[in-house]
């Protein structure tokens, strides 16, 4: 009798599950732009990840100057004894140290994705959670975090970020007690920018969920969860979290672009990472830099910074284009 | 109407009290002591005691909260004066980069807004589209060093950087900074008006005012027009407030000594009492002027209904 139903050719095989990653996947395949952007973004996080290894990190510090420190691009490195080898570490030219700029951006795209994941991953708990809470629950729960929102919300963004980084920064200061080894080592000192990030960016993210999770509450499916008797964290997290899924991953998209930006304004500002190189003392190393027309690490850091954050703006607009039918952006 | 903005104004006091909160949080209870971060680690008690009188720290925490709600603020560490003297000198500076710098960026984004959103489809759209998601890319800090490279120090068309007082010579040394601030900021704009004049032209009502005859340019200039000036109003007058507070990096960057400087000078200065008044003033006016948004919105757009 359940041969029938089992049958390749029955009725429940016909339609493969498909989960909202692969529709992405398949979606962002698709357009040549967005896989192009796809592949770019990639490449990033490649070249993030291989920086990860000692083999970058024994480059960032060294200086690769005999006799002068700024030393324009060029393909060829020479050595003590005069003999030139082809060296990537001189092909985007020495800081004012001598120190290879090729290196120090490779090591910029490891402190930018960290910064990245590390920001998202804080800020995506704090805004499904206080999302999923506010829109399922309602009630006093519901004005409480709706306050809470508006209250961040009604401060100048870059403005918070900065008032919280200066009090990060300061109690760093006066606490002189020294962060463990690795963890200062793993960081490289991004842990003001991160948390001065990760903590104020919820909101937008906070508000859109809590909307979908009003509208999805009601919906049958819910419904008829509860009236099997699951338990309210279950339905929570396997039944509508998963439906909220889209607007996180538009959100991680979208809001890693101005992470990126923001930390330039902070390494600007001297609020931001201390003891590694990053894109964004990069360039603001660059400014003394200008003084003698030495352009090439301002370059290098601007490009590294404009590429991604062109990357990420078309991935997080197809995105939002594939799986948010009801937010059809005109093109 | 009165009735309306009344109850606006009473919903808008526990954000208010949310935000006095939050500073009060965030600079006297989880930062550290800031007569000790201003001083240094080698003051004795007596020269810490006295500097914490100085800046208003040494009350009970009940006071402090009471001195944020009414703006009474400690002088600033750094200038030995009050916190509003300080903004009454600076802001006029800042504005005199901001605010031309706001009204040539609104005009050029909604110029080129309605003129893409126009012809759309062809090389120009695709051109000026891609530029606008360009400048968004670009971290603003390198755009304005770039510039300030080329056009200050390798052209010489502009000064580099610096300020003096009077009419011609602030133009003389806003010309630039106003420049890339109008190139910095246009991105955003351009793509987000595009989209919204997009979705007007495909409207029920433009296809209206074609079929009985209106021409192409008066439907685009007066019936579009109105209907995207809405979310314009909406984008801008938000942030009208920032005006005051400016550029932190391009004041910085070309030396010109505004607001926005002073922000800048104080997180290295450790200035607590002006981060702290700079933080709280923003955040109200901006509050205030989120209200006001709401007010001019149901002024403009007779679907939005008070409730």
């Amino acid at each position: 009798m359940t041969a029938a139903l089992d049958s390749p050719t029955g009725i429940l095989r016909d339609a493969p599950p498909t989960s909202i990653g692969r529709q992405a996947l398949g979606q962002l395949v698709g357009k040549r732009i967005s896989l192009a952007s796809l592949i770019v973004v990639s490449f990033y996080v490649l070249v993030g990840l291989l920086s990860f290894t000692p083999f970058v990190k024994d480059r960032i510090d060294q200086s690769y100057s005999l006799d002068n420190a700024y030393a324009p691009p060029a393909l060829r490195q020479t050595l003590a004894d005069g003999s030139k080898t082809i060296s990537p570490a001189v092909w985007f030219g020495l800081d004012f140290e001598g120190r290879s700029v090729f290196w120090r951006a490779a090591y910029g795209t490891r402190m930018a994705l960290l910064i990245m994941v590390c920001t998202c991953a804080i800020s995506i708990s704090i805004g499904a959670v206080l999302g999923l809470i506010a829109g399922y629950f309602g009630g006093w729960v519901d004005d409480l975090i709706t306050w809470l929102y508006s209250t961040v919300s009604s401060i100048p963004w870059l403005l918070l970020v900065i008032a919280l980084a200066y009090v990060i920064q300061n109690i760093q200061m006066v606490n002189a007690r020294p962060a463990p080894s690795w963890i200062a080592e793993f960081f490289g000192g991004s842990t003001t920018v991160i948390l001065a990030l990760g903590l104020t960016d919820w909101v937008g993210l906070c508000r859109l969920i809590r909307g979908e999770v009003i509208k999805l509450r009601d919906l049958d499916f819910i419904v008829a969860c509860r009236a099997m008797g699951l338990s309210e964290g279950r339905i929570l997290l396997r039944h509508i979290l998963p439906n909220t899924m889209h607007i996180i991953l538009i959100t991680f998209s979208l809001s890693s672009v101005a992470y990126v930006q923001v930390e330039t304004v902070l390494a600007f500002l001297g609020l931001g990472i201390t003891s590694k190189p990053s894109w964004g003392r990069m360039i603001d190393d660059s400014k003394l830099e200008l003084l003698r027309g030495v352009w090439w690490e301002l370059a290098a850091a601007t490009v590294a910074i404009l590429v991604l954050s062109l990357a990420l703006n078309i991935l997080g607009d197809a995105l939002r284009d594939a799986l948010d039918p009801k937010l059809h952006g005109v093109k | 109407m009165l009735a309306y903005i009344v109850r606006k104004l009473l919903l808008s006091i526990p954000i208010l009290l949310g935000i006095v909160t939050l500073t009060f949080v965030l600079f006297c209870v989880v930062a550290p002591d800031p007569a000790r971060v201003y001083a240094g680690k080698f003051k004795s008690e007596a020269q810490l005691q006295a500097l914490r009188h100085q800046l208003g720290t040494d009350v009970p925490k009940s006071r402090q909260f009471w001195n944020i709600l009414t703006f009474h603020f400690a002088n600033s560490s750094r200038y030995q004066e009050p916190v509003w003297h300080l903004f009454l000198r600076k802001a006029p500076i800042s504005l005199a980069i901001q605010i031309p710098a706001f009204f040539i960026e609104l005009g050029l984004q909604l110029a080129l807004a309605l003129l893409v959103a126009s012809r759309r489809g062809t090389i120009l759209d695709y051109g000026i589209t891609f530029l606008a998601v360009l400048g968004m890319s670009v971290p603003v800090i390198s755009l304005y060093l770039g510039t300030q490279w080329i056009f200050g120090g390798w052209l010489q068309w502009f000064p580099v950087a610096g300020w003096s007082p009077g009419f011609f010579y602030a133009l003389h040394f806003a010309a630039l900074p106003i420049i890339v601030s109008v190139i910095g900021g246009i991105g955003g704009g351009v793509r987000f008006y595009r989209t919204v004049t997009l979705e007007e032209i495909n409207s029920d009502y433009v296809r209206t005012a074609r079929a009985k005859g209106v021409s192409a340019r008066d439907t685009l200039f007066t019936h579009v027009f109105g209907n995207v000036l809405i979310p314009v109003l909406t984008n801008t007058v938000v942030v009208l407030p920032l005006l005051f507070t400016g550029s932190l990096i391009l004041e910085r960057l070309f030396q010109i000594p505004g607001f926005g400087a002073l922000l800048f000078d104080s997180i290295h200065a450790q200035d607590q009492p002006v981060v702290m008044f700079i933080v709280y003033v923003t955040s109200i006016l901006y509050l205030f002027m989120l209200i006001v948004t709401d007010v001019l919105y149901t002024l403009v757009d007779p679907r939005v209904t008070l409730k």
